[in-house]
């Protein structure tokens, strides 16, 4: 139905797209970087395309998803990350971020694609344009992340601040556990881990670096 | 040691090893026998009567931060009716309330906010895990979540399910109220309540009327 979108695209911007996929009205284009902001901005626009509704920005992280998908092995420890990264080639770029668009008068979606490399994870920010990129891309920053440039208040959204990390990267530790008041440790093997040796380690409130910058006294 | 402070009343479980009235060497056997004996009496008739009052008037601080508040909410209406074993009245003040109801998922972003919760509850005060996810961390096992309320807080009941059934919900209350009425209370010489500054007038009735237990310790 809407391959249309796609064709639109490639004719206005023919250097940015850099590749496209349709599948049962499931329609995405991957462009570039740089071009980002600009193609959206004319998707936004355009009385053809009319994409005034940002639905969704998404972060992904393939990490090694291409070659193979592991998971039992590296659940059962505490500290071997998600992925056996080792063994597994890494995919470049890692990750990419997944612009969900739709239009309210036409009843058309199109989602735009940045792929990223993991040694430069930067995509300008489109708040100009939506104001609801606002906490969507506060929230990919946060599980991945991703530096939104031109955001105007980039920080962590769900998580609290002293968290350290992005947990929804493929190469956090699945076990790990940042306590913010300091917790009983269980030995069980039911529950989940605590913050023993293995699991965060030393509770946070004690010695992390994350704390620096927070008044202890709201705490504990 | 000045002389108008009472003496207090604690749960057994928080003293190990009172020292038990008349501990004097002095002592004649026979009058401390006796007055073991009144005091023993009196504790046990006292507990008896506190542990009653207690477990008949739970006042209940609901700290529901998940889906459980479902089964939480038909445990308090009418089919189910939380009211018949007298824990029918929430206080959306801790400061008022003396069972701790954690119902649902605790996070560690909330984890602050439920200590500090707890701590501004008055003694004695009791807590209940409402769920599996308050026991136990539940199915959550991630960077998120707090493996059971029991790691930052002490818990007195667990109620499994998720969410637990009204019936269950009613069974935890009932095992929590046993607790509450099988305590013991035990009258303590050495330790005193804490100093309050009375002006002299106060100091004098107080004095004058002092309580059964402070002229039975001799206080």
């Amino acid at each position: 139905m809407s391959q249309a979108l796609i064709d639109l695209v490639r004719e206005k911007f023919p250097e940015a797209v850099v590749s496209s996929h349709s599948h049962r009205g499931d329609e995405v284009v991957t462009v570039k970087r740089e071009n980002l902001v600009e193609v959206i901005g004319f998707l936004r626009n355009d009385p053809q395309t009319d994409l005034k509704l940002l639905r969704q920005i998404a972060g992904v992280d393939l990490l090694t998803y291409k070659t193979e998908m592991t998971g039992g092995a590296a659940l059962a420890s505490i500290e071997a990350p998600a992925y056996e990264m080792q063994r597994k080639p890494r995919v470049e770029p890692r990750y990419y971020v997944s612009y969900n668009l739709y239009s309210i008068t036409k009843h058309h979606s199109l989602r735009v694609r940045v792929e990223l490399r993991s040694d430069d994870v930067k995509v300008p920010s489109i708040t100009s344009l939506y104001r609801t990129a606002d906490w969507w891309e506060r929230y990919v920053y946060d599980m991945f992340g991703v530096e939104f440039t031109g955001h105007p208040n980039l920080t962590r959204i769900l998580m609290y601040p002293e968290f350290q990390g992005f947990p929804l990267r493929k190469d956090y530790p699945v076990r790990k556990r940042q306590p913010l008041v300091p917790e009983l440790d269980f030995p069980d093997l039911v529950r989940g881990p605590g913050p023993g040796p293995g699991g965060a380690g030393v509770p946070m409130s004690q010695t992390h670096v994350g704390r620096q910058n927070v008044d202890p006294s709201t705490y504990d | 040691m000045s002389d108008h402070r009472l003496p207090v009343l604690k749960p057994e479980g928080n003293v190990p090893e009172s020292p038990r009235i008349g501990g004097d060497e002095n002592t004649i056997p026979v009058l401390a026998t006796r007055l073991e004996e009144s005091i023993g009496f009196f504790e046990k008739n006292l507990s008896d009567a506190l542990g009653w009052a207690r477990k008949n008037s739970i006042f209940q601080y609901p700290f529901v931060t998940a889906c459980c508040g479902m089964e939480y909410m038909s445990a308090m209406a009418g089919r189910y009716d939380i009211a018949r074993f007298g824990a029918e009245f929430p206080r959306f003040s801790p400061r008022q309330a003396d069972l701790l109801m954690i119902v649902g998922t605790i996070n560690v972003k909330q984890t602050p906010v439920l200590k500090r919760v707890y701590d501004q509850m008055t003694e004695p005060k009791w807590v209940m895990a409402f769920g599996v996810c308050a026991s136990s961390g539940g199915f959550y096992d991630n960077y998120a979540t707090v493996q059971g309320a029991d790691r930052v807080i002490p818990v007195d009941v667990y109620v499994p399910g998720c969410p637990p059934r009204p019936e269950q919900v009613l069974d935890g209350l009932k095992i929590l109220q046993d607790k509450i009425q099988n305590q013991r209370h035990r009258a303590m010489s050495k330790e005193v309540a804490p100093d309050v500054r009375l002006d002299v007038a106060a100091q004098r009735r107080l004095q004058k009327n002092r309580s059964f237990l402070g002229k039975l310790l001799g206080k």
